[in-house]
């Protein structure tokens, strides 16, 4: 419930004190495209980068045909959009498996989930290096896939869902002959949609934004977005309206998931948080 | 028609329906953390080919290498410089769009987007916004706190500070979120109770909403000092670790010493000390956590 409203002159100093916080998260960003949208190769900026008129595409343009943007674009798609549906299969299945099933030793497999929650990604970079190089993964989209196909935080979710919803239909499936697998494919995973939704999107909004594992694990031959835009500006002096205008590109699917999803992923994020 | 197996076919299937996790468990979280382990007691050395058993040298000598404790010193100075002026923001902003206004809906998902954009995106723009004669370098030589002559990432006395102000800035709005879905949690009628007895705004918030929201406060303290421990990417983009190691931390220290020098035996030493700092940490707050929660049921 939101507070009561109180006097208008603080309910208009808070608004006004909003609204300035609201422009300096914005500011950046809409600075970041006026950039991508300038035709000035120096980076200093001046009041000419803001006026409409001078605004061009040509570095978007030069992205996908002097640059091989369309193919860290690809990249970072193919993988992304894989890994999302490798994670609503494998944490719904592993999910219906804790909530529905039971099997020895549940509790260690389950703490096992929760215990490599705990683990901060970073421990992983080396043994993991080393892992994907022994079998042959370096610099493919199994190294940008595989590793990360199940998240232990889509199995909690999938868990948490399911222990929430009742039994009935499966059971009134089961005493009518239903077989497991059409039970679990045709009747509890649909049911699980808004679960599978928020999974959906929080993964594939973590993996394309993703940069620790891709820079590790990749190089040329699968380089996605966030590692190319880092390296461009590593490799060479820096060009900044084609810089931003990638960096631009890169943030435009983020934007549109969210004007669409904002609900699923708002509650992705404070799912969990809340209760405890 | 009894079917003596079953319930051993049953059991298989349950082993299948767990098998992705099994096997992604095993091969990708336990083997590498028992390796990197293994590995930090090691020489290793991808190049050389080396891997001789040296004990804990490494942990030893890591606590005199200045260049680690450096580093340290860098990411402890960023997580106590960060994490508390986080929280409060947030819990600011989080009270401000919880009133009744108009385009708070904007606000909510306007302070939501930085989160959402990627780290690299967010670093590279700051890193236009901090050189020498962007915007917020001219600002800093209005306030007095920046050289004329040289980007605030590219001198010593300001590195670690812009990079710090940049986290705070993309931070914010992700733990409003949830101190957000804390408050509307609070119920109304505390408040309509409270004003009825003469309570001031400073009162209720004291008395009613900072008891409620404890359990919350202390998530976003922890989650956001063990995600603030791990800082990597923005120094990787932004300063590579310097100007002369001004801005290094721990995980860019492991990265440098296993990905450029290949002495990943000593790099994984240096991943677990941190581990260890981070798991140490974690629980200390987490006693906290419990402990708050608490004393807060008493109040309520």
């Amino acid at each position: 419930m939101s507070e009561r409203e109180g006097s208008p002159v603080k309910t208009a100093l808070v608004w006004i004190g909003l609204a300035v916080v609201l422009l300096l998260m914005i500011l950046p960003f809409v600075w970041m495209f006026v950039v991508g949208l300038s035709p000035n190769s120096s980076w200093t900026p001046s009041l000419a980068d803001w006026s409409p008129a001078n605004w061009t595409l040509r570095n978007f343009a030069d992205l996908f045909s002097a640059l091989p943007f369309s193919a860290y674009f690809a990249n970072s798609m193919i993988a992304a959009v894989v890994v999302t549906i490798a994670n609503i299969v494998f944490c719904f299945l592993v999910g219906y498996a804790f909530a529905r099933r039971s099997f020895p030793f549940k509790k260690t497999t389950f703490f096992s989930v929760l215990a490599v929650l705990m683990v901060p990604p970073y421990v992983l970079i080396i043994p993991l290096f080393i892992l994907i190089n022994n079998l042959g993964w370096y610099d493919t989209y199994l190294a940008l896939i595989v590793p990360f196909a199940v998240n232990p935080l889509g199995i909690v979710l999938v868990r948490q869902y399911l222990r929430s919803l009742p039994r009935d239909v499966e059971q009134a499936a089961e005493i009518d002959g239903a077989g497991p697998l059409r039970i679990i494919f045709r009747i509890v995973m649909p049911l699980c949609r808004p679960a599978l939704a928020v999974l959906a999107i929080q993964i594939f909004w973590l993996n394309w934004n993703s940069f620790l594992f891709p820079f590790i694990l990749t190089d040329q031959n699968v380089r996605t977005l966030p590692v190319a835009l880092a390296m461009f500006r590593g490799y060479q002096a820096v060009d900044w309206p084609h810089l931003f205008a990638a960096a631009s590109l890169a943030t435009v699917p983020l934007v549109v998931l969210f004007l669409f999803f904002q609900k699923q992923i708002i509650s992705g994020l404070t799912a969990g948080a809340v209760k405890g | 028609m009894k079917d003596t197996y079953a319930p051993y076919r049953r059991l298989t299937g349950t082993l299948g329906l767990l098998s992705p996790w099994l096997v992604i468990f095993a091969l990708f979280w336990l083997y590498p953390l028992a390796h990197s382990a293994y590995l930090s007691l090691t020489n290793y050395n991808p190049l050389s080919g080396t891997t001789e058993l040296i004990g804990f040298k490494h942990y030893l000598a890591l606590f005199i290498d200045p260049e680690f404790l450096q580093a340290l010193k860098n990411t402890c100075i960023f997580v106590i410089g960060t994490v508390p002026v986080t929280t409060a923001i947030a819990l600011i902003l989080a009270l401000g769009v919880n009133r009744k206004l108009p385009f708070r809906g904007l606000f909510r998902a306007g302070y939501f987007v930085p989160t959402l954009t990627a780290t690299v995106v967010v670093a590279l723009v700051f890193m236009h916004l901090y050189a020498q004669g962007g915007y917020l370098h001219t600002l800093a030589r209005m306030i007095g706190i920046a050289q004329p002559d040289r980007g605030l990432l590219l001198t010593e006395g300001t590195a670690l500070g812009a990079v710090m102000v940049m986290d705070i800035w993309v931070s914010v709005g992700y733990y409003m979120l949830l101190f957000l879905a804390a408050l509307q949690q609070v119920p109304r009628e505390l408040y309509d109770e409270a004003e009825l007895s003469g309570a001031s705004s400073w009162q209720k918030f004291r008395h009613i909403t900072l008891p409620l929201i404890k359990p919350i406060t202390l998530y976003v303290i922890l989650i956001n000092t063990i995600k603030s421990f791990q800082i990597f990417t923005e120094i990787f983009v932004m300063t590579q670790g310097g100007p002369v190691g001004a801005t290094s931390t721990v995980v860019y220290f492991v990265y440098r010493e296993g990905f450029e020098k290949f002495r990943m035996g000593y790099a994984s030493a240096a991943a677990y000390v941190l581990f260890f700092v981070i798991l140490l940490v974690s629980l200390i707050q987490a006693r906290l956590l419990g402990f708050f929660r608490s004393t807060g049921d008493e109040t309520a």
